[in-house]
């Protein structure tokens, strides 16, 4: 398993935010996680990605726990995820290529790294193939500013891709995106993951993107995981329990979504 | 003013005056006593002030003959090519590259001090905390004082006035850029983070190229500031049309002062509108 995660718990000043999550990514597998707000969905992803320490918990890596490893060992290890963020997080005054060059910083020497005027050539040449993965190799040398929401996520995902990351963890990538960039950039972790075999997991808002385009999703409620089921076996019942808060505005709007589905 | 003619900030579902919610600002109590208590304290100050300064505008009254003869000896200004202008010109072109070398020879020590002192690209607190101390100090030491400071090792002339504003501008731009650093997302350099960069990968990569527009802006008005400051740094020895000027006035000659400030009016029009074109480019 690329990405498996047991027992994991946070609280943040007393509060219990995560109540003992487990679950695992494979490779070719795209993951998604619904549920509330606050439902720890995002702490999840943070604790992976080393963002939030989590209070207890295992977290493995290709079989390897992170917690049995320290300093270079640990960062190297850390290195084979990347994360995709809501808020984009690319500089958009540089190109699209400058900012998928970023992706490699780790194995750039600092001194190379200082401008985008001595970054190697290879590394260049492979920023460029993996705009070309996400189809903005012909965007490469515009400012990520002058490119669409949607654009500019794509060129967040080839930042991870040029990371040569095996796990790709994605935190409401879609939320800031209009409906058809939200297709196309669930698409592209969809298909990143089937054909080149990545591991990838995002939390996810919208129940009816989870149920078309993930593989499987997790629904966490108040910190614990209710389901872990292949998309296809996911019903109207399993959502309303995630938002049963919010049922009295949203109830008919999810099952009518999940049979549009 | 009756209920019924405010507009409720909620938008009601129907609109008989019956269903609607009454508009009832909660009260402040203790709100007039602290807007009087703050109008106090701000008269009571400008008192102690008035007092402190000596500011008596009747003596303004009074002196204004003395005034009115001092600015007819300037008039008219002296326009007499060789004796004043072409000095006057030659001066300015010096008081001009006073302030272009003490802005851009100051950038690299203000860039790394700013580095160091802004707290999302800081190393350490400890660093921070000294990299803050160094640009206090700079900022504090009028760029005069480092000018006479200057002149007592280098002798009078322009050269002292560059280091001098090389060293004041190193600490008020080094604070000004800590602080853009500080304001700008955070968000790109935590992503380059988790992405395995370094600290000074990140800092080049993704804070840097953030703040560049922030940067020149700055860098622009500070160079407008230094080419003021040069002129005062000339009354001192240290070059430029600000010794003209001072010059003019211990010998009397009026009319040649008139014309160098009427020179430096031009180039403080012509920096500012240097400078505005550039950030207009900039923002574009």
């Amino acid at each position: 398993m690329p990405l498996s995660v047991h027992g994991l718990r946070k609280s943040f000043n007393g509060r219990t935010v995560l109540k003992g999550v487990d679950f695992s990514v494979a490779a070719g597998e795209l993951v998604a996680f619904l549920g509330a707000n606050g439902s720890g969905k995002s702490t999840t992803l943070r604790c992976v990605m080393g963002i939030t320490n989590p209070d207890s918990g295992s977290i493995s890596i290709d079989g390897t726990a992170l917690e049995t490893l320290q300093g270079r060992e640990l960062q190297q290890a850390r290195q084979r995820m990347a994360m995709i963020f809501q808020k984009i997080h690319l500089v958009p005054r540089r190109t699209a290529l400058d900012n998928v060059c970023a992706g490699a910083l780790s194995r750039i020497p600092t001194v190379r790294s200082l401008s985008s005027l001595l970054l190697p050539a290879d590394v260049q040449q492979e920023a460029l193939d993996c705009l070309d993965r996400v189809g903005l190799a012909d965007r490469a040398f515009d400012r990520v500013g002058r490119l669409s929401g949607g654009q500019q996520q794509r060129v967040a995902v080839a930042r991870a891709l040029c990371q040569r990351a095996d796990v790709v963890l994605a935190d409401e990538p879609v939320s800031a995106l209009d409906p058809h960039a939200a297709e196309q950039v669930m698409a592209l972790l969809r298909e990143l993951a089937h054909s080149e075999g990545l591991a990838v997991a995002a939390v996810l808002h919208q129940p009816d993107l989870a149920l078309r385009y993930a593989d499987r999703s997790i629904g966490l409620l108040h910190g614990s995981m209710t389901f872990d089921l292949p998309s296809t076996e996911i019903t109207a019942d399993h959502l309303d329990t995630l938002y049963a808060p919010d049922r009295d505005v949203s109830d008919r709007d999810v099952s009518d979504r999940t049979q549009a589905a | 003013m009756t209920p019924h003619t405010l507009t409720p900030a909620v938008a009601r579902r129907d609109s008989t005056s019956e269903s609607r919610v009454a508009l009832v600002r909660p009260k402040k109590p203790l709100r007039w006593i602290t807007t009087a208590a703050v109008a106090a304290a701000v008269v009571g100050l400008h008192a102690v002030a008035i007092e402190g300064t000596d500011f008596k505008p009747g003596l303004l009254v009074d002196g204004w003959k003395g005034m009115a003869a001092f600015i007819g000896d300037a008039f008219p200004p002296d326009l007499s090519w060789e004796k004043t202008l072409r000095p006057g010109l030659e001066a300015t072109l010096v008081t001009l590259w006073i302030g272009l070398l003490g802005t851009t020879l100051s950038v690299p020590s203000a860039l790394l001090l700013a580095a160091l002192a802004a707290n999302n690209t800081s190393p350490h607190r400890l660093v921070y905390q000294a990299a803050r101390a160094i640009l206090s100090f700079f900022r504090a030491v009028p760029d005069i004082v480092f000018a006479l400071i200057f002149v007592t090792a280098v002798g009078l002339g322009p050269f002292a006035g560059v280091l001098a504003l090389i060293c004041h501008n190193t600490g008020v731009m080094g604070k000004l850029w800590a602080e853009s650093m500080e304001e700008i997302d955070a968000g790109p350099q935590e992503a380059l983070r988790t992405a395995g960069a370094n600290r000074i990968q990140q800092v080049a990569n993704a804070t840097l190229p953030m703040v560049v527009p922030q940067f020149v802006g700055l860098l622009l008005y500070r160079f407008d500031v230094n080419v003021r400051s040069s002129l005062v740094l000339g009354l001192v020895g240290a070059g430029g049309i600000g010794l003209l000027i001072n010059q003019s006035i211990k010998s009397f000659q009026f009319d040649s002062m008139l014309t160098h400030i009427l020179i430096v009016l031009v180039l403080i029009i012509v920096v500012d509108q240097f400078s505005a074109w550039i950030r207009r480019r900039l923002a574009a």
